[in-house]
């Protein structure tokens, strides 16, 4: 979306490395994310494409022997810094993962889940309401009304995938991170997930990791193209397809690697 | 080529038979020991839930009990019952000589004389009347009425004399021996007298001590457990905590005993014999269990689970709690059951903290004396009457339900809860 004609950048990350121990997964990203588009990162396996996602929403944190260095401006502030709020940035930045994975709760209790930590309903009604209306930007209302009160496990992998999208943006978020959320799923369920993901980017700023180079064609306006932790190249998603300048770029898209 | 290709493939066919056949033989020897034993156990102990009563013809006579002419309810409690007890024992043969009318006193337990005042007690009217009174017969008669006695022994070998199996015979053709449901053996406490000992006791001292363990055990085994998987760092010195925390559970039980005697008894000072240090005795070896049990459920919880709470905003102290924990208490409980049942037939400890004291009265709370279940065992297979010998198998039956129905508790929850999540 663009604002008086300048594109709004959402996220800033700049000079990122990321080390695993002693190895290096990451190597010096500089990526701005537009606000309300869909970023995809593409990549062959291993390149860092999820391990760059996941410094995001600072989920790396989870992992022991992960450090990340540089800065990552998120409305002008540094997720990195000592003083960012972990909680506070993740109520933020929602992320659906690569398999569905519901809480081995009931629907209702998955989406009110993050509004009941966060303080966010005041009453049942209120409540009521925020597990609606997250299920219906989601499209799962009309599947799940009438069970709201079964449990989220019983559902069919696309509906729990998207269960867990509903889950994502029960609280609001303005950034949604996904890593490769349909690779569990089949393709008419891809296709759900697919035109959902375009009807969020109104109200969300979305970055989707994904191995599908025509998912990606599908439903980013920009890429980024991720090889052995690096960023190769990034820009509309229109060019990197059509005329890409790097040639490793050139080489993935027409699938010679990867 | 083909053929050295056969041989090969004949060999490999072979080798699997070879093994199921091990296998199979091995399942057959464990099902056969096992067979063994609990027939051993029931053939023997089966008997200890008949007791035998005599039927005797008491005469309450208010001068044998010193009693006035219409006696109140505490006179009836005051008097004396003994003389009148004897007297009745006497009655059964009237021309017995001093030794026979001992013998005669002999083939009931002691409570006799409890036994006939209750009767009296229950219908004040029976005064200067006759009735039948069951009494409980001496664990010898007892066992000469189950067939468990030889009777072809010499009589100076044997408990029981030839005059009182004569009048005892008597008694058979008579129809004033009964067996009925040894109701006692639950209701009594431990007694000297194999006839009148029961478990009540015991099985009192076993549920406090449990409960004792559980109380003591459960929380700091599970706050021990969620803290060194979920929050403690991983470095040397959780690993070192780690590698003692499953030494602890080898730790053979007696030293647990020693630790108990020596410092729950010696420095604390705490009331010995009691469930009380029992269960925090017991609960020193079941801590290492519930932990270990606790960690590897914890453990089973998929981190995806983790990731989405942790995703969602929630902290690490939410996502513990609201996610994890609850996910792996299934696992938790059941191992927890499984450690108290280990607990629960637990000897040695037991002896050493004193609970192997002889204690004829049933504990009301964790602070009486009290022995359990096991220790009762292996205070009446020391005893030489032939009266605890089926007791002792009693016991030991009474142990395995209350073993068999914690396990199947365990399997239960573990089955009923872990649905849920897949």
């Amino acid at each position: 979306m663009k604002k008086n004609g300048v594109k709004m950048i959402k996220i800033n990350s700049k000079n990122v490395d990321v080390f695993y121990g002693k190895k290096q997964a990451l190597f010096n990203i500089n990526l701005d994310i537009e606000e309300n588009q869909v970023t995809a990162l593409i990549g062959p396996s291993g390149c860092g494409k999820s391990t760059f996602l996941r410094c995001l929403n600072r989920m790396n944190d989870v992992i022991d022997i992960c450090r990340v260095k540089g800065q990552i401006i998120i409305n002008d502030f540094d997720i990195n810094d000592k003083s960012c709020d972990v909680v506070r940035l993740r109520e933020k930045i929602g992320m659906v993962f690569q398999k569905p994975n519901p809480f081995p709760k009931t629907i209702y209790e998955n989406i009110s889940y993050g509004p009941t930590i966060h303080g966010m309903a005041q009453s049942k009604n209120e409540m009521d309401e925020i597990v609606e209306n997250s299920l219906k930007k989601a499209a799962l209302w009309e599947e799940v009304k009438d069970r709201l009160h079964e449990p989220g496990t019983g559902l069919s992998g696309g509906q729990q995938q998207r269960l867990c999208i509903a889950r994502a943006i029960s609280v609001k978020p303005e950034v949604i991170l996904m890593d490769e959320p349909c690779s569990a799923l089949d393709p008419i369920a891809t296709a759900q997930i697919e035109e959902l993901i375009d009807e969020l980017k109104k109200d969300h700023t979305i970055i989707i990791v994904t191995h599908s180079m025509a998912q990606a064609a599908r439903v980013s306006q920009n890429t980024g193209f991720f090889h052995l932790g690096e960023l190769i190249e990034h820009g509309s998603t229109d060019k990197i397809f059509k005329n890409p300048e790097n040639k490793r770029t050139q080489d993935y898209i027409t699938g010679r690697f990867g | 080529m083909n053929k050295n290709k056969e041989k090969l493939l004949n060999s490999r066919y072979r080798a699997e038979k070879r093994f199921q056949f091990y296998g199979k033989s091995a399942i057959f020897l464990a099902l056969l020991f096992l067979t063994i034993f609990i027939f051993k156990i029931f053939s023997t102990g089966y008997t200890a839930f008949q007791k035998t009563w005599l039927i005797v013809p008491v005469t309450f006579d208010a001068e044998t009990m010193y009693l006035d002419e219409n006696p109140s309810k505490e006179d009836l409690e005051d008097a004396d019952y003994f003389d009148l007890a004897l007297q009745t024992m006497f009655n059964l043969d009237k021309s017995a000589t001093e030794k026979q009318q001992n013998d005669l006193k002999r083939m009931v337990s002691y409570f006799f004389e409890r036994e006939i005042k209750r009767e009296l007690l229950n219908d004040p009217s029976l005064i200067g009347k006759t009735k039948d009174v069951y009494l409980t017969a001496s664990d010898d008669l007892d066992q000469v009425f189950k067939g468990n006695y030889p009777r072809d022994l010499p009589e100076d070998q044997r408990r029981v004399t030839d005059y009182q199996l004569k009048i005892f015979d008597q008694l058979v053709e008579q129809g004033r021996v009964e067996s009925k449901f040894n109701l006692s053996f639950f209701t009594y406490p431990d007694s000297r007298e194999a006839e009148l000992a029961g478990i009540a006791s015991s099985f009192m001292g076993s549920i406090f001590s449990i409960l004792v363990c559980l109380v003591i055990a459960f929380p700091v085994a599970v706050l021990a457990a969620i803290y060194l998987e979920e929050f403690a760092p991983k470095n040397r010195f959780t690993d070192f905590i780690e590698v003692n925390i499953n030494n602890l559970a080898a730790v053979p039980s007696i030293v647990f005993g020693l630790l108990g005697l020596g410092i729950l008894l010696a420095v604390f000072q705490l009331p010995r014999s009691t469930p009380l240090v029992g269960g925090i005795t017991l609960s020193l070896m079941t801590l290492p269990t519930i932990i270990i049990a606790c960690r590897a459920s914890l453990k089973a919880v998929p981190p995806s689970i983790r990731e989405a709470a942790l995703a969602m905003g929630a902290s690490k102290m939410q996502t513990t709690m609201h996610h994890t924990v609850p996910l792996s208490m299934p696992g938790t409980l059941s191992g927890t059951i499984i450690g108290l049942a280990q607990a629960l037939g637990e000897t040695a400890p037991l002896i050493l903290i004193g609970m192997v004291a002889f204690v004829n009265t049933i504990p009301g709370s964790p602070l009486d004396p009290a022995a359990s279940l096991p220790v009762q065992i292996y205070i009446w297979a020391e005893s030489a009457e032939r009266g605890f010998v089926e007791k002792v198998s009693a016991c030991i039956m009474v142990l395995l339900g209350f073993l068999i129905i914690m396990n199947l508790f365990a399997q239960i929850i573990r089955h009923k809860f872990e649905k849920k999540w897949s």
